[in-house]
């Protein structure tokens, strides 16, 4: 497989039936050792400029994927290209110049933030790590990075706990954007917030993005913030990408039957009466990915499952230009 | 009036200073009722209802007010009485499934305790009864789920099997604490669901505490926004989104990203983020992210008004 070397045509980041499992258990347990697949099976395709959003209930490896996507889990299955380049398999010292340009922002910012370190330090580290910035330069550098975030210059020398978790997640966002990178994956940034400051950081988001012309993989699972955030997104189920689109053209439509039912079901401000949505209400949870269903992964759950759905893995094709999806009735 | 409060204080003390978590809260449910309380983190809602459950067991804690259950004086009851109340007739589910449980004791069993703490049964009918609960919450199979453990079941199975203890004695009041917040929005609407139904065939009062808006505007028929340990607005659901009257309020409807229709370039975001309790403004406790505040604002605090649809801010005339 050559990549495609067409300059802006090349994407960003691309996965190829990518991968990953995890080891369980020890040959002592009772029932061994045991493979779970996490992530299972992804290609995907990052633009230059666009934002990715990525959907999914817990434990659908989300989370999971977008640390294979930084590299900071080994990928066991598939491949990772960063522009072009395959990255899946490259040392820890071949990756460093990749890291700087590829970073991630964590849900939790008191659990991503050193306890005892200053926050100006915590921002300054990669500076440090990567940089070829003079001690004076990181400064400057740093009380910038303040300001391009939405902080005080002399917020530099307080500690994490002194900030309002909207702050802290400031500080999270001014330490991943240090470097310039060219991709930022999100994984979860507003999910911790208080409502009224989530607004706030998703317009930040917006701003930096624009300014220095950012990619992003928006992880969330509040279906309407990543609505508000994404060009494109993803919906995942038990490892796998079961819908892919343009945002707008999947929310508005989803085609596949468990994209249908995620989206019915988040509870939305109704001021109509009477004007309240269909809900599809699934039956059943998640299964776990120790021992996943035959066939399509979502058939226990599926209104409109057939016999051919447990046999028969779906594969997620593009339907219309743009559209993907893994079901072998969809709506589209 | 099955629940009344009235005026009702709780202050903490702490190193820092006194913290007022609950400053003059006043409200009523009617049987069969569902009010959903919203707020940010901190706004007091959970500490108004523990103090309603008697469970703010906290020496530096001071409770002020009046709750009256079903015309009965609960502040100053002594435990062993309240003990008798609660579970029986107030029964409460809270956010994390697993601290409501144990987890070395099964579902059957641990449901059928607290069936036979407040009522004369065999344990034998007990366990009937519990097979019966643990199917009207929706268990596939209940009485296969009555010897599990609380880490085999899911986390939605965890929040059934809790609402059907919560169940087991017909609790003329169900007092809920974000119940839903830890699950995934299917297995949420699920839940939703459930309460809806509960109401339906026992009549029970229900308060449902939640930070999240659409939550609370599919399921509650009456609706209270807390900020900073008071009542910012008080109104039916159909008021309270469709025609909203304080600041906070608009905000924070207008702070939330739409599911549907045209999206907007930049969200309306309330700037700052909500105050310490322990240096609260000497007026109005969101004025200093209010975008229509004037000077009598930071003076004092605006009460909330009477009528059925209120809120306590200078600016908005009272309906």
């Amino acid at each position: 497989m050559s990549a495609r070397m067409q300059g802006t045509d090349q994407p960003i980041l691309e996965t190829r039936a990518l991968g990953k499992r995890f080891s369980i258990g020890t040959r002592f347990s009772s029932e061994g050792r045991r493979l779970v697949h996490a992530v299972d099976n992804v290609s995907l395709t990052v633009q230059r400029g666009e934002t990715l959003g990525l959907v999914g209930e817990s434990g659908c490896g989300k989370s999971t994927l977008a640390r294979c996507l930084v590299r900071l889990y080994d990928i066991t299955e598939g491949q990772l290209l960063f522009e072009g380049e395959d990255i899946t398999g490259k040392s820890l010292a071949g990756l460093r110049p990749f890291r700087r340009r590829l970073q991630m922002v964590f849900q939790d910012p008191s659990a991503s933030l050193n306890p005892r370190r200053r926050v100006g330090d915590l921002v300054a580290e990669p500076l440090r790590v990567h940089g070829k910035l003079g001690a004076k330069a990181i400064r400057e550098r740093v009380v910038e990075l303040f300001d391009l975030v939405g902080l005080l210059p002399d917020h530099v020398v307080r500690y994490p706990h002194e900030f309002s978790g909207g702050q802290r997640q400031r500080v999270g966002i001014a330490r991943a954007i240090a470097l310039n990178p060219d991709l930022v994956v999100l994984d979860e940034p507003v999910s911790a917030l208080d409502v009224s400051v989530q607004a706030q950081i998703v317009n930040l988001l917006a701003d930096l993005q624009e300014k220095l012309k950012l990619t992003y993989v928006f992880i969330a699972h509040d279906l309407s913030v990543v609505r508000q955030v994404s060009n494109r997104i993803a919906v995942m189920y038990l490892g796998s990408i079961v819908e892919e689109g343009p945002s707008e053209a999947v929310f508005s439509a989803p085609a596949h039957p468990y994209s249908q039912a995620l989206i019915s079901a988040v509870p939305v401000v109704e001021t109509t009466p009477g004007g309240r949505r269909r809900r599809i209400i699934l039956s059943g949870d998640v299964p776990s990915p120790l021992n996943p269903p035959t066939g399509c992964r979502f058939h226990p759950r599926c209104p409109v499952a057939q016999e051919r759905c447990a046999r028969e893995r779906p594969a997620l094709v593009e339907h219309k230009a743009g559209r993907k999806v893994a079901c072998h009735f969809p709506t589209i | 009036m099955i629940l009344s409060v009235r005026d009702l204080k709780v202050s903490f003390r702490t190193d820092d200073g006194i913290v007022r978590a609950i400053d003059g809260v006043s409200f009523d449910l009617a049987e069969g009722e569902i009010l959903g309380v919203v707020g940010e983190s901190g706004s007091g809602k959970t500490v108004s209802l523990l103090a309603v459950m008697g469970l703010i067991t906290d020496p530096n804690a001071v409770i002020e007010g009046s709750i009256r259950y079903k015309g009965r004086e609960l502040v100053g009851l002594p435990a062993s009485e309240l003990r008798l109340l609660r579970g029986n007739e107030i029964a409460m589910i809270f956010q994390d499934p697993m601290t409501a449980l144990t987890p070395v004791y099964t579902i059957g069993w641990q449901i059928a305790e607290q069936i036979r703490a407040h009522q004369r049964i065999s344990k034998a009918a007990a366990m009937k009864r519990v097979e019966e609960l643990l199917a009207e919450v929706n268990f596939p199979n209940p009485h296969e789920a009555m010897s599990r453990y609380p880490h085999q079941l899911s986390g939605g199975m965890r929040q059934r099997a809790v609402i059907a203890m919560a169940l087991s004695c017909s609790p003329a009041l169900l007092v809920a604490d974000e119940p839903t917040t830890a699950l995934d929005v299917t297995v949420q609407a699920g839940i939703l669901d459930l309460v809806r139904k509960l109401r339906a065939t026992h009549n029970s009062a229900v308060v449902f505490i939640t930070h999240d808006m659409g939550v609370v505007s599919e399921l509650a028929d009456r609706v209270m926004v807390m900020y900073a340990g008071r009542i910012v607005e008080r109104g039916s659901r159909q008021d309270l989104f469709a025609d909203s009257l304080h600041p906070y309020t608009r905000a924070l409807l207008g702070s939330i990203p739409p599911l549907t229709g045209d999206k907007p370039h930049r969200l309306p975001a309330i700037p700052g983020s909500p105050p310490s309790l322990l240096r609260l403004p000497k007026g109005c406790a969101f004025a200093p992210r209010c975008p229509v505040r004037y000077e009598p604002c930071d003076l004092g605090k605006p009460a909330l008004g009477d009528g059925n649809h209120a809120a306590a801010c200078f600016r908005t005339a009272q309906p």
